[in-house]
């Protein structure tokens, strides 16, 4: 269990809330037999790095394995711009956290996962469908799902302000048991738009991002499966120009007016800030906007309530924020990393992380909803009760740009190609403009 | 008689006068520039200055957003000893420290000799080779971060900080370069020829009398090379994202701008800290640095 | 006769003493070439090998398809230019570039003018705090400007309601976010040109001045008929360097709005980035950043004219 004196210096610093910024750690553990190298997504919860750590350090202390761990950002694109230079490079972590679409992006660089998922289904089931749409090619595992920044991104509003602003009573409409309200049969995108307008006008609009990155884009893909609306169908033909993708502009045109006047320019932080300055009454995002405010902004956090999307006439979607953990073919030490990944998704290790973090955390295994730790999270008490998706919420995961073949997805997603077509609406364009522009930007995608 | 006084009176009068609204004009000229002058150095410092402000405020209060955000009212140092203390911003600095210094050594090895050669000695071709180094600088590193990928992928120091000490240099040399050919052309050419007469070779002549007298020089240079491989951007951008191989530039903005929203007080101390060595070598090395900025100007 | 012998002796010496000195300063210059040429080795090997070999390349990958695998050609370059986007980018980088370059040139030279005002005792000062912007690594500085036009915690907005105006979204609107990206381009670059200009002013004889004042110019008839022609060359090499520094810029726009908003404010570099890097397409990012060589060439035109003049003057 000794730590060589890097970590014991940087464990010893009294950073406070400083010490999630230690996005590097170096394990090395007394007669390693090995080394790895592992890139984990920087959590967004200040705690979340940290439990990582110990997990980490447990692993290799029992199996004798030197391991460095990276936790990379996704912010500014960092980690999606490592996975490519190290893709690209042939060269780099044994380990990488993937986020959406990015494992059948290099599925063909993956080592498959097989082994370590069949040990993991037969203790833990089958994980979520959405989960192995995003991590199967022919029938194998190309990465494991982890639940280390698996999340849901749906709505997060504060109570009050919906509740005086647009008599909107969310506590009631889905409180922290599992019931289905009559209230929640009439959260609809309609009834979403409504609340906009109504906020809006009381200067506390909905801090929903117009940008090309995660945030926007998950939103914006909850938006158009709620209406069934295809920009490039399962047969990868370009499919924007049709009657559900009218639809959901039309409801897009209305939304944008009362969306804050930067929502073009956000990034993924952007909506965080927006809600724990006080000055939104809604974002879509997992709850580490609640957990920062809980810190630096208690009385907001106090106010703050996680639920289910709205439904449109195709359904409910709750946008999910997936992210896998996958081996390169490359790798240096690729059985060191089978064991790692095994071993950190065990049922223990994942209930630990997930506590850390307020839940943020969602295991890709249904069996695994049954942690407390949703229903305790306060205040106020049972505030992402609904941040899992459960069965009262008739609800299904959605992830933006299916059904796509991914080759295509990954560029409408990672362009943000969704969102921009809502900021070209907002900056006046009309629909018939809008969709000729996404027609030739996805036609350049299919090259 | 009298009309004639009054007329040289008259114009004695006006001279004055001329001359006394020539000056006052002048003082108002003065005065008015002065002014302007005021206002553009305060809009050149606002950045800078709300920089320094945000890196003394604690998060809290960054947060609460109550009262004047151009001053901080707690002033505290804790972002500037929380950083210091934190190993990410240590491996920063002792990377663009290290990467620095060999850029400089490097760069500078390289543009003194090959000045030297072609302001002086001369080969078949040198003369095209000094228009040719010019051009280098059309090429900029937007346009071969590219092709450079490729390459540092197949030495494999991708992630690598040294690849940096490689690429850098590329930087700075060709106006490094051109910067030294100017001042040893400016040696007169008597100096080499009483020093071939006793004897010197060239190499000593270029270490016993060209150093020592084109000094202003190389310290112009070296703190241009300074300056271009601290501030680099584009290519640690591109080629590194491990925190241990990380140098400061992008390391502030790829890798303390994160998720967790109110870390701006350190992101600006960070900065601040990052911008202080070139700033207190320009402090106190003001006119090589303006030497070496203008020599392309004066001597073009 | 010992002196009649010694006289032919002397007379061959001296008259094989040039075919001697002749061929020792042969052999003198091939060891001057030999040894020029080595000190520059290191030169010529570093531009070969990671200036010009990359930029062959470039050209050698931007002809490749997405997986590398075949060779299209120019297809790459006719696929980007029919994109709207990529359309979008030419537009951008050309106006970022001259309307940067455009104003800095002018309050650059506004300036100098006043520096030049005011005595020089003072001017070190002066210009001690205006050249501030351009000391401070750009990526830092552009991260304070970040800062300056956040969302929700705008500086500059804190002013504009205390003044009882709306918050602007700096970087939320095409237009604004372009005039944002110049002006902190602006900022940055101004005091390169005041310095240069500065240079160039004091370089320009008093005389010139009194002589014109002499036949009666004013102040306007003195810029246009002494200082401006005599600043010319100068100002040429300024503006022709700073318009190849800003069209290749990156760091501004990467930190400041990343492209945004929907892709409106990329430049060549930024593009180039993450269409090569960030997407992993190496090749379309190749011929993105290819299509600044027609600007460069023009450039590299004017630069040449510009430095073989000064050759020639060295030699002079």
């Amino acid at each position: 269990m000794t730590l060589k004196s890097g970590i014991t210096r940087r464990g010893a610093l009294k950073l406070g809330a400083a010490a999630t910024a230690l996005p590097l750690v170096h394990i090395r553990t007394a007669g390693a037999a090995g080394k790895l190298t592992i890139a984990f997504w920087d959590h967004w919860v200040p705690a979340g790095n940290d439990v990582m750590r110990k997990q980490v350090q447990a692993w290799a202390d029992k199996n004798k394995v030197d391991v460095q761990a990276d936790f990379i950002t996704s912010n500014g694109f960092k980690n999606l711009v490592t996975i490519a230079a190290e893709a690209q490079a042939k060269q780099g972590h044994d380990i990488q956290a993937l986020p959406g679409w990015e494992t059948q992006n290099h599925r063909e660089l993956l080592e498959p996962m097989d082994d370590v998922m069949k040990r993991l289904i037969s203790q833990y089931g089958e994980p979520d469908e959405t989960e192995q749409y995003l991590a199967k090619w022919k029938g194998h595992w190309m990465a494991v799902p982890t639940s280390s920044g698996n999340q849901n991104k749906g709505p997060c509003a504060r109570i009050s302000v919906l509740k005086d602003k647009a008599g909107l009573d969310v506590v009631n409409m889905y409180p922290a048991r599992d019931v289905r309200t009559d209230a929640a049969k009439d959260w609809t995108w309609e009834a979403h738009l409504k609340a906009a307008e109504a906020c809006q006008k009381a200067g506390m609009p909905f801090a929903i991002g117009l940008g090309v990155t995660a945030d926007s884009v998950d939103t914006a893909g909850s938006l158009f499966h709620a209406y069934g609306a295809e920009v490039v169908n399962a047969k990868g033909e370009v499919t924007v120009d049709s009657d559900p993708v009218r639809q959901v502009l039309e409801y897009a045109e209305r939304l944008v007016k009362v969306l804050p006047a930067d929502a073009v320019s956000y990034d993924d932080a952007s909506n965080n800030r927006a809600l724990i300055s006080g000055k939104a009454a809604m974002i879509w995002n997992p709850p580490s906007a609640y957990a920062v405010a809980k810190r630096d902004a208690p009385q907001i956090a106090a106010d703050c309530w996680t639920f289910p999307a709205p439904a449109g006439p195709k359904g409910r979607f709750m946008p999910l924020g997936a992210f896998m953990w996958g081996v390169w073919k490359f790798a240096a030490n690729k059985s060191a990393a089978k064991e790692m990944i095994e071993y950190l998704m065990q049922r223990d290790n994942v209930e630990a992380r997930c506590n850390a973090v307020d839940g943020y955390d969602l295991p890709p295994f249904p069996k695994m909803l049954d942690f407390p730790v949703w229903a305790n999270v306060e205040p106020p008490k049972g505030t992402v009760f609904n941040y899992p998706m459960r069965p009262v919420h008739d609800s299904q995961h959605s992830i933006a740009c299916s059904p796509a073949p991914p080759e295509i997805a990954v560029q409408i997603y990672n362009r943000g190609t969704l969102p921009t077509m809502f900021a070209k609406l907002r900056s006046g364009q009309s629909i018939k403009q809008t969709i000729a522009w996404a027609q030739e930007e996805l036609e350049g995608f299919t090259r | 008689m009298s009309s004639a006084t009054t007329t040289a009176n008259a114009v004695a009068a006006t001279r004055r006068r001329h001359t006394r609204s020539l000056a006052s004009q002048r003082r108002w000229a003065l005065y008015g520039s002065y002014a302007a002058l005021v206002v553009f150095v305060i809009m050149f410092l606002i950045p800078p200055f709300y920089t320094v402000m945000t890196s003394l405020k604690t998060s809290a209060e960054i947060s609460a957003q109550s009262g004047n955000p151009w001053f901080a009212h707690n002033p505290t140092l804790s972002n500037f000893i929380e950083l210091i203390e934190m190993p990410d911003f240590q491996y920063f600095f002792m990377n663009s420290v290290m990467i620095t210094v060999v850029t400089v050594v490097v760069s500078m090895v390289i543009s003194v000799m090959a000045a030297f050669s072609l302001a002086r000695m001369g080969f078949w071709g040198s003369s095209t080779l000094a228009t040719g180094v010019f051009l280098t600088y059309l090429v900029p590193a937007s346009l071969l971060f590219i092709p450079l990928f490729q390459i540092l992928g197949f030495l494999g120091l991708i992630n690598n900080v040294w690849c940096l000490a490689l690429v850098y240099p590329t930087l700075a040399v060709p106006f490094c370069t051109w910067i030294m050919i100017g001042y040893f052309s400016s040696i007169p050419k008597e100096l080499d020829e009483a020093a071939l007469i006793d004897g010197a070779g060239y190499v000593q002549m270029l270490l016993k009398i060209f150093i020592p007298v084109a000094m202003p020089g190389i310290i112009a240079a070296t703190i241009f090379a300074f300056t271009v491989s601290w501030g680099a951007f584009l290519y640690p951008m591109a080629y590194l994202y491990s925190m241990d191989q990380m140098v400061l530039t992008v390391g502030i903005i790829s890798d303390l701008v994160r998720g967790d929203v109110f870390q701006w007080g350190k992101i600006m101390a960070a900065s601040v800290l990052a911008a202080a060595p070139p700033v207190i070598i320009y402090a106190f090395l003001m006119d090589y640095y303006i030497a070496g900025l203008t020599s392309g100007a004066t001597k073009g | 006769m010992a002196d009649g012998t010694s006289v032919p002796i002397d007379a061959i010496a001296t008259r094989r003493a040039p075919a001697r000195r002749a061929n020792a300063m042969q052999r003198f210059a091939r060891r001057r070439s030999t040894i020029a040429l080595l000190l520059a080795l290191p030169l010529i090997l570093l531009i070969a090998g990671l200036v010009v070999y990359p930029a062959i390349y470039a050209i050698y990958l931007s002809m490749l398809n997405k997986r590398m695998t075949h060779f299209v050609g120019l297809g790459n370059f006719a696929f980007l230019l029919k994109r709207h986007t990529f359309q979008l980018v030419i537009f951008q980088s050309c106006f970022f570039a001259v309307s940067a370059v455009i104003l800095k040139a002018i309050i650059g030279f506004i300036l100098a003018h006043l520096m030049h005002n005011i005595p020089s005792r003072n001017q070190r000062i002066w210009r001690g705090l205006l050249l501030v912007p351009w000391v401070i690594p750009l990526a830092m500085s552009t991260l304070g400007w970040w800062w300056l036009f956040d969302p929700s915690y705008s500086a500059f907005n804190w002013i504009l309601n205390a003044l009882g105006f709306q918050s602007v979204p700096w970087l939320g609107e095409t237009w604004i976010a372009r005039l944002c990206v110049v002006a902190v381009n602006v900022w940055f670059g101004t005091p390169f040109f005041m310095i240069m200009y500065l240079a160039a002013l004091k370089s320009v004889p008093d005389q010139l001045y009194e002589a014109a004042a002499i036949d009666g110019a004013g102040a306007v008839q003195k810029l246009f008929f002494v200082t401006l022609p005599m600043m010319r060359n100068i100002i040429a090499i300024t503006v022709l360097f700073s318009l190849i520094v800003t069209f290749a810029d990156f760091d501004i726009v990467r930190i400041l709005t990343a492209g945004g908003p929907q892709d409106t404010t990329h430049l060549f570099a930024t593009y180039a980035f993450v269409v090569g890097i960030q997407s992993g397409d190496i090749p379309l990012g190749a011929s993105v950043s290819l299509f600044m060589l027609p600007i460069l060439a023009i450039a590299a035109f004017f630069v040449l004219r510009g430095v073989n003049r000064r050759s020639k003057e060295i030699a002079a």
